[in-house]
């Protein structure tokens, strides 16, 4: 029972893709919408149902066989890898609703859900992989689905944006297969299992320095942190708004940070040399991307060095490695999926409304758009973090995890940063939704209702999950912190085999 | 040791001249012949089913696909492009080469190279019942290829 409901998550929105484009010829709008979001919906319930069923602290293993014989088909659920399964679904079931109504003038459905699906298939498959190459192969499903994905509006700035992103991803891939090659020589497997086992057994101290630093280089740079962050300010706006809800709030994190700490905790082992650069460059792509966010007109370029900035606390938290301190930052990607999602959708109905994403000729539109000013307000405070929204908590565990370790200079670089934060989302606010509306607004009107429907989800996920954090970090949080804090134990011991 | 060394060196040579040539043609089959040196490469280490792969499908399908789609490409979309653009690539290329020699000339004695054994098992065998879960993801692959060849070329269709 529980390895279909974990083939499910691949398999699903696989097999759908593969056959949308030929029912979009029976219907062309109704039914892709439909069924793309009842898969979304049926992997929300799936991530719920597998999380009563996983015994805490032990990894759900799937080892398919085809007529008695195993294939080489291995996935592995674990705590940390369901909470951010969970994290897909949630996401991409709103930016699903959402595309109901936004993408009509684009056009297309079929393809556009089909790519949105194979994105999904390929983030989950990443999550569930037990192998070195198939985190790698699944990397390039979601990022070959994002490049599309990135230039479907088709105009000249889509198109360049996805180039740019193309080029600066293949980059990132070629560091990651040189650093697996190296391994698979060292280790001759690619099993998470067997590379942990085989280099904890092997005196590879410098080789392991220099596939860690191609790691860093790979996986930074599909995670964005800076020095690697050149394409992300790009490539998110240029995409529709739906997809730049799930680059930000999603890919990001699931190809860079999740695929980062899988092999750094669980395979390396988190030294304290890695511990530390991992710190310094997340508290740098805090510091500078919030200073660039606050010079930025465009509102969603501002989300964009936003997403980098936030994704800098992430990989600070991790990076730490204290248990509070991953308890921290998986709390925080978590709730920056949420609320980013949630800001790029706002976007895409201001956008769609108004026509601009230029801040400086927005006005007053909270008048015309109330659900979108109020869920816009919500995400952004939650982003700030403002008690008692969830983003507030997940900064404070941080912010008292590196005091506790003895870091106050990193906790005093994550409280600073946070009220820049502070600044130019009410920036945002202020210039977007309160004044006096100009005159040429005075025809807009709020954004479709599946628009502004998804919207209201997600904010109210927002305050849900801030009013009740301590229930939601016992449930999923600290257990996956818990799989985490193992470290390679805890593939040696639950995933050998 | 020597015909490794050539091989090595034609596979650069071509990657190179793929990179740097203005015919559009001319580079799709430097890169081919790239390709070609690889798979021999491959074979010699013994690694068949690479070889073969490298062969039929990267110097032969794609530069097919290359030069098809260079075919239909119009001459007025030429760009000029700045002098500048033109010489960072072969300075990127020459410091990657230094960087490249240092780094594994130091890193190479460290790696414990692997016993040296031929490929077993069948074909089919290999990549179904070890590799699956790397077919699935490569199913994958090519259904988003097919489907952002499907996207993106819409257009003339939306403008009709």
């Amino acid at each position: 029972m529980e390895t279909t409901l974990i083939v499910f998550f691949l398999v699903l929105p696989l097999a759908l893709a593969a056959v949308l484009p030929l029912l979009g010829r029976l219907s062309k709008r109704v039914l892709p919408d439909i069924l793309a979001n009842a898969v979304f919906f049926v992997l929300v319930v799936n991530a719920f149902v597998l999380g009563r069923r996983i015994p805490a602290g032990e990894p759900l293993i799937l080892q398919a066989s085809w007529f008695g014989e195993p294939l080489g088909l291995r996935m592995a659920v674990d705590n940390f890898s369901l909470f951010l399964l969970l994290a897909v679904a949630l996401v991409s079931l709103c930016v699903g609703l959402y595309s109901i109504s936004y993408m009509e003038h684009f056009g297309s459905k079929p393809a556009y859900y089909a790519l949105l699906l194979i994105m999904v298939a390929g983030m989950n498959g990443l999550i569930l992989s037990t192998d070195l190459f198939g985190i790698y192969v699944f990397l390039e499903v979601a990022a070959v689905a994002s490049y599309a994905l990135v230039a479907f509006g088709l105009g000249r700035d889509e198109v360049e944006a996805a180039f740019k992103y193309l080029m600066l991803s293949v980059a990132a891939s070629a560091f990651i297969l040189i650093s697996i090659a190296v391994i698979f020589f060292m280790t001759g497997s690619l099993a998470l299992s067997d590379v942990a086992r085989s280099l904890a057994a092997m005196d590879a101290g410098p080789v392991v320095a220099v596939c860690s630093a191609l790691f860093l280089m790979g996986f930074g740079l599909k995670a964005a942190l800076i020095p690697f962050h050149a394409w992300l300010p790009d490539a998110h706006p240029s995409a529709p708004a739906p997809i730049s809800a799930m680059l930000s709030g999603l890919l990001i994190k699931v190809s860079g940070v999740y695929a980062m700490t899988r092999i750094f905790f669980h395979v390396f082992g988190l030294t304290p040399a890695l511990s530390m650069v991992l710190m310094i460059l997340g508290s740098v792509s805090i510091v500078l991307a919030a200073f660039l966010a606050l010079g930025q007109k465009d509102l969603k370029r501002m989300l964009a060095y936003s997403s980098i900035s936030q994704v800098g606390y992430v990989v600070l938290g991790l990076g730490l490695g204290t248990p509070l301190g991953i308890i921290g930052g998986l709390f925080h990607l978590f709730n920056h999926a949420l609320a980013k999602g949630l800001l790029f959708l706002n976007s895409g109905s201001i956008q769609s409304a108004a026509g601009t994403r230029n801040l400086d000729e927005m006005a007053g539109l909270a008048r015309r758009m109330p659900v979108t000013a109020v869920t816009s307000l919500v995400g952004s405070l939650s982003i700030a973090g403002v008690p008692p929204l969830n983003g507030f908590w997940s900064k404070l565990i941080i912010i008292i995890a590196l005091v506790q370790a003895g870091q106050g200079g990193f906790a005093l670089i994550a409280v600073l940063a946070s009220i820049l934060t502070l600044w130019y989302y009410l920036l945002f606010q202020r210039k977007a939704f309160f004044g006096k509306p100009e005159e040429r607004w005075k025809d807009i009107r709020e954004a479709p209702f599946w628009m502004t429907a998804s919207t209201v989800v997600l904010a109210l996920l927002c305050i849900g999950v801030g009013i009740f954090f301590s229930p939601v970090v016992a449930a999923w949080i600290e257990p996956a912190a818990g799989v985490l804090g193992k470290g390679i134990q805890f593939v040696l011991g639950a995933w050998g085999l | 040791m020597t015909l490794q060394t050539l091989l090595l060196i034609g596979l650069i040579v071509f990657s190179a001249l793929a990179l740097l040539s203005r015919d559009l043609i001319k580079a799709a089959i430097s890169f081919a012949a790239a390709s070609l040196f690889l798979g021999i490469v491959f074979f010699r280490m013994g690694a068949p089913y690479a070889g073969v792969f490298e062969i039929s499908v990267v110097a032969g399908l794609i530069t097919v696909l290359f030069i098809l789609a260079v075919a239909l490409t119009e001459k007025k979309a030429e760009v000029r492009e700045s002098p500048k653009a033109r010489l960072i690539f072969p300075l990127f290329f020459i410091v990657f080469i230094i960087i490249d020699v240092l780094v594994m000339r130091g890193l190479i004695r460290k790696i414990p190279t692997l016993p040296a054994e031929a490929e077993t098992g069948l074909f089919g065998q290999v990549l179904w019942g070890q590799r699956t879960f790397d077919l699935v993801g490569q199913v994958a692959v090519i259904l988003a290829g097919v489907f952002a060849v499907l996207a993106l070329f819409r257009k003339k269709d939306l403008d009709d």
